[in-house]
């Protein structure tokens, strides 16, 4: 018998297949999920609507918590769309046991987290489950944006893929935190909300193609999905990907690619070359956004295929992270 | 007294001019009959005066054509047809699917001795050929091969060449890449900045070399890097340039006898240098030859051929006896050939360009082969035995195997011949992948054969799924050390069931683990896994291949525990924190595979022993250590067990236990090296011993394959140890060892589960 895995739950290759075979077969929204968040007309407002939920180990870590993270991921996946995030609801799931001192702080960094960016938290739920039965504290969160920047969606050959800043920094921080691997690093997760960044830029240039925030799988898997969904193939350029020295070392280190690894409060637009510098200046001049790069191009429209040109000059294809990673040096 | 027979010759006996031959032969014998093409190759009959029908029979693989190539001759009695005359009588079957691709060659001495005859109208002309040798696969667009479908078609033919070519009688009838300075390509010299030096082309080539440049030679299948072989500096310099730190270089020597000055050749050795398929030799160097020591670091022995194009004789003398020459590409990409890339790319490696005019349509690179036990063996089979078909009893029509990842070769077969693709290389990169669909594509067009069949290894994420799953054909999937196994019964002609030792480097298990120390026993359609190496975790997965001290963490942790992890921070003292992190690794199962694999460990020895703790290039922590014994001695092995779990394991925390007592002791590196190796042989002696008391009815044959059977040592000492137990020992001969043998394996074992599924 088929079971779930941890695999299915990394974003990767199995995710990809479990969403299209379980739940886009059967809900059958021929609105295919492409962004972060589904955008639809009530009335005469254009909305968008996301929701994620977090079940991060630890709960607390360098940069952030679990309350933070999930209002700044509901955030950011509005954010990506180009709407104006408004109100989020929240829904926890809290382990018997669990102190409420934690609680409080968690839920603390919810609301300083939420009026960065003016969104008004408006509904929530709690559910206690026995000691157990989950694994301390999950949140839920569903956030509701307006849409202010309709994306233009069709890419060209020749437009710049442009990432917010270095790769990598949560994987490696939520990992260290864990203290498992007696790694040491001072890294620290990226967590944070995009909102205005993201603004900034969209003031910057009208004609930003797309956006996502590449969690779950890291930058790579987002840009293969790009790939895939927009039928465009990009070649970054290994060299120009903003990575950490702390992060390459520990992804070193364990045997990992930092491409794969989530982050928190990083986004990767894709907009015309005309505008890449405009863009750039406009992501730098913010803190978040001042190790922006632009790491590739978008070279046919067609075939699909996510490419990273290494520094001894030769292409390697990358594909969505794939639950094992097993040698295949013979 | 009379006698009639039929003769069979399979092998490469077409497009080698055979039937002339034969047709000669028959005429100075005075024996009368027919021969004639067919799929299975050359078939005679002969009838005749008894003792001249003998003769014939005697004379025929004596005196066979340079080209020719006899894999088997079968003379059966035959009814007397009272023939008049003897005649060559059309092919058999015709068409596309019987057509030969010939092989390049090198220049012949007919050749040799017009080009250095100064009356000679080709006098020092470096594209000299008949039809005996010169290029051939390298240069065909398009079969029928002939000159409008080569890269010779935009060289119209001069009065001269076109009444030789056309002249029944001369020995450049019908060579398609004839050519003369009139008519023909030339040569030209050019420098970085792409302009053409004054001058000889090949006198100022070879002043610059000896001055210590770094030139870029076009040659048969692709571009060359040379330089002086005997200049430390020029070597360092391309080592430099080309990023490669250890990987050991090819060189190429003048003459067999500056080879016989510089290594210690036998004479199968000088025979596979001179043949007309010249590839690099691996032999070995004597001490202290003038053969810069940064050629081959570290090794005892050194690749080396003999000039095989018209060019290399001009450019080698006595002047220049040795050069080194590697080919041309960057790190993990295929071979340069086409001269706009190779300016682009070599650029800041190259310091002038050695190039010609006449276009190489299917990059090739050199052979690699080495003699063990009097057998060729080969390395890498490209230059020269590429596209041969191998032959089987099998029907394989219209299967597809698409080999490994790295060193990729591909196969597919047409009724019952097998042809295997030239080296394609690390499919990890998309150049290769797109030099393996074009290469591909072109063979399969040729040959005209649809597959319906496509055979790929059981690893998920090998790169050759993306490739099968584009294709419209049903997809077999084929465990790798199977494939292996299956590969070398194949050459060696055994069907039916029979032992497998396969001693590799990883492969994806049906296990979901990594295999690579595998004993099986089977055939074609299935198999047993009876015995292999305990696992042990490979932290940092993939990278354990570059970084051998991590499966040594791996070994030592899993056998000793505590001590083993302690011991692994005092050998590794600079990682002695990194260690730590890979123990929690192993512990957490966090990227931390299991593995019993043979290439891994030797890798965890190597880098143990501070051979090797970083390898720069495939299997480099393994060769060196391999490279620290004497193959001439017989070693005492460490104590080790093979214990009976779900199959026979070999655990080798014992051994382990002695070499870090001898290490301790100060003994020398080469003695635990050589004992350690001799401890793979016992261990894999003891498990088959084991195996056969269990089974005691299983067939005595034994196939041994996989990468690690490139080892001298383990090879000889295995065939002597196995002959002992009273087994018939069976190694490659006609493809490697290696995943360039893999395709072979896949193709026969999709063909016979083909037959299985019609029942
Ligand atoms: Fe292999
Ligand atoms: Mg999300
Ligand atoms: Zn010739
Ligand atoms: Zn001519």
């Amino acid at each position: 018998m088929e079971r779930i895995t941890l695999a299915h739950g990394d974003g990767g290759e199995l995710a990809h297949k479990l969403i299209t075979d379980v739940f886009v077969s059967t809900f059958r929204n021929e609105r295919h999920a492409k962004f972060d968040a589904a955008t639809f007309a009530l009335g005469t407002h254009e909305l968008a609507v996301t929701t994620d939920s977090f079940v991060i180990k630890p709960i607390f870590f360098p940069g952030g918590n679990i309350g933070k993270l999930a209002v700044a991921g509901t955030i950011n996946d509005l954010a990506v769309v180009g709407a104006i995030p408004k109100v989020l609801t929240c829904s926890f799931i809290i382990e018997e046991g669990f102190p409420i001192r934690h609680l409080k702080t968690v839920v603390q960094s919810m609301a300083e987290e939420a009026k960065k960016t003016n969104v008004a938290i408006v509904a929530g739920d709690t559910k206690v489950v026995e000691r157990g039965s989950a694994d301390g504290l999950y949140i839920n969160t569903t956030g509701i944006g307006i849409i202010s920047h309709p994306l233009e969606r069709n890419m060209d050959e020749g437009d710049s893929v442009i990432v917010s800043g270095s790769v990598g920094d949560h994987g490696v921080a939520v990992l260290v935190a864990r203290g498992e691997l007696g790694l040491v690093s001072t890294i620290e997760s990226d967590c944070t909300s995009l909102y205005l960044l993201v603004a900034k830029a969209l003031e910057a240039s009208q004609r930003i193609r797309l956006m996502r925030d590449p969690t779950r799988g890291g930058l790579a898997t987002t840009l293969v999905e790009i790939c895939e969904d927009f039928g465009v193939t990009i070649e970054l350029e290994e060299e120009c990907i903003p990575v950490k020295k702390e992060v390459k070392g520990a992804c070193e280190l364990l045997g990992f690619d930092p491409l794969y690894l989530a982050n928190e409060g990083k986004v990767v637009m894709i907009v015309p070359k005309e505008d890449e510098q405009a863009v750039l200046d406009a992501l730098r001049s913010q803190p978040e956004g001042k190790d922006a790069a632009v790491i590739g191009t978008v070279r046919a429209t067609n075939k699909g295929q996510l490419l990273l040109r290494t520094p001894l000059g030769t292409t390697r294809r990358l594909y969505r992270l794939t639950g094992l990673m097993l040698p295949r040096i013979c | 007294m009379q006698k009639a027979v039929n003769i069979t010759v399979k092998g490469r006996v077409q497009g080698v001019g055979f039937r002339p031959f034969i047709f000669a032969l028959a005429k100075r014998y005075n024996v009368k009959g027919i021969v004639q093409n067919n799929m299975d190759g050359v078939f005679i009959h002969i009838e005749g005066d008894a003792y001249a029908v003998d003769q014939f029979i005697h004379s025929l693989p004596v005196e066979a054509p340079r080209l020719s190539c006899i894999d088997e001759m079968i003379v059966t009695a035959a009814q007397w047809q009272a023939c008049n005359d003897f005649s060559i009588i059309p092919s058999e079957r015709t068409g596309s699917s019987s057509l030969v691709i010939p092989i390049d060659t090198a220049v012949c001495n007919d050749c040799l001795r017009e080009m250095y005859d100064p009356n000679d109208h080709r006098y020092r002309y470096p594209f000299i050929n008949c039809t005996q040798c010169g290029p051939r696969y390298t240069i065909i667009e398009q079969l029928p091969y002939d000159r409008p479908f080569t890269s010779m078609y935009s060289f119209p033919m001069c009065k001269r060449c076109n009444e030789e070519y056309n002249d029944p009688m001369n020995r450049r009838h019908h060579a398609q890449p004839i050519a003369c300075p009139a008519c023909g390509p030339s040569i030209m010299l050019r420098n970085r900045d792409g302009k053409m030096v004054q001058g000889d082309a090949i006198e100022q080539a070879r002043a610059y070399i000896q001055a210590g440049a770094i030139v870029a030679i076009k040659g048969l299948g692709g571009y060359h890097l040379a330089c002086d072989a005997t200049n430390e500096r020029a070597v360092q310099q391309l080592r430099m340039r080309k990023q490669r730190p250890n990987r050991p270089l090819a060189v190429m020597a003048a003459s067999v006898d500056i080879v016989e000055q510089l290594c210690d050749v036998t004479e199968e050795e000088k025979q596979l240098l001179t043949s007309p398929e010249a590839p690099i030799v691996v032999v070995k160097q004597r001490k202290n030859t003038m053969i810069a020591s940064l050629v081959a670091p570290g090794l005892q022995t050194v690749g080396v051929m003999l000039p095989y194009t018209p060019l290399h004789h001009l450019l080698l003398d006595d002047q220049l006896p040795v050069i080194v020459m590697t080919s041309a590409n960057r790190s993990g990409a295929p071979i340069i050939y086409e001269d706009e890339r190779a300016f682009c790319d070599l650029q800041n490696i190259a310091d002038y360009f050695l190039v010609h005019n006449r276009p190489i349509v299917h990059p090739l690179d050199d052979s690699v082969v080495q003699i063990e036990n009097g057998n060729t063996h080969f390395i890498r089979r490209a230059r020269g035995f590429v596209p041969d078909p191998l032959w089987t009893k099998q029907d394989v029509h219209e299967i597809v195997a698409l080999g490994g990842q790295q060193k990729n070769v591909f196969a597919f077969g047409r009724h019952q011949q097998i042809f295997l693709g030239p080296h394609i290389g690390d499919l990890e990169h998309v150049e290769v992948i797109e030099h393996f669909e074009r290469e591909y594509e072109h063979l399969r067009t040729w040959m005209g054969v649809t597959p319906k069949i496509i055979a790929v290894d059981l690893h998920p994420n090998y790169e050759t799924w993306n490739i099968a799953k584009q294709w419209d054909a049903d997809i077999v999937a084929v465990q790798h050390h199977h494939a292996h196994m299956v590969s070398c019964m194949e050459e060696n002609h055994i069907s039916t069931s029979c032992f497998g030792l396969i001693l590799d480097g990883t492969g994806y298990g049906e296990d979901g683990h990594i295999w690579g120390f595998e004993l099986l026993y089977g055939n074609a359609l299935q198999y047993e896994r009876i015995g292999h190496l305990t696992y042990t975790p490979l932290p940092g997965g993939e990278r354990c291949a570059k970084e051998p001290w991590r499966t040594t963490v791996g070994m030592l942790g899993y056998y000793l525990g505590e001590e083993g992890y302690a011991l692994a921070q005092q050998r590794f003292i600079e990682r002695a924190r990194d260690v730590d992190v890979l123990r929690q690794m192993i512990e957490k199962g966090l990227h931390s595979p299991l593995a019993g694999t043979c290439g891994r460990l030797f890798d965890a020895v190597s880098a143990f022993l501070y051979v090797c703790t970083h390898s720069t290039y495939d299997g480099e922590a393994a060769i060196r250590l391999s490279e620290l014994i004497d193959d001439t001695k017989i070693y005492e092995a460490y104590p080790f067990n093979v214990e009976r779990r779900e199959t026979w394991e070999i655990d080798l925390k014992e051994m382990w236990r002695a070499i870090i007592r001898d290490v301790d002791d100060g003994v020398q590196t080469n003695t635990v090296a050589g004992r350690f190796h001799e401890t793979v042989v016992q261990a894999s002696v003891e498990m088959v011993r084991l195996a056969l008391q269990q089974h005691p009815t299983y067939e005595r044959n034994i196939v041994l394959s996989g990468g690690s059977m490139h080892n001298r040592y383990i090879v000889k000492r295995l065939r002597q140890e196995f002959s002992q137990l009273g087994f018939n020992v069976y190694t490659h001969q006609k493809v490697p060892c290696n995943d360039g043998g893999l395709a072979l394996g896949q193709l026969m074992i999709a063909a016979h589960r083909r037959g299985q599924a019609c029942v």
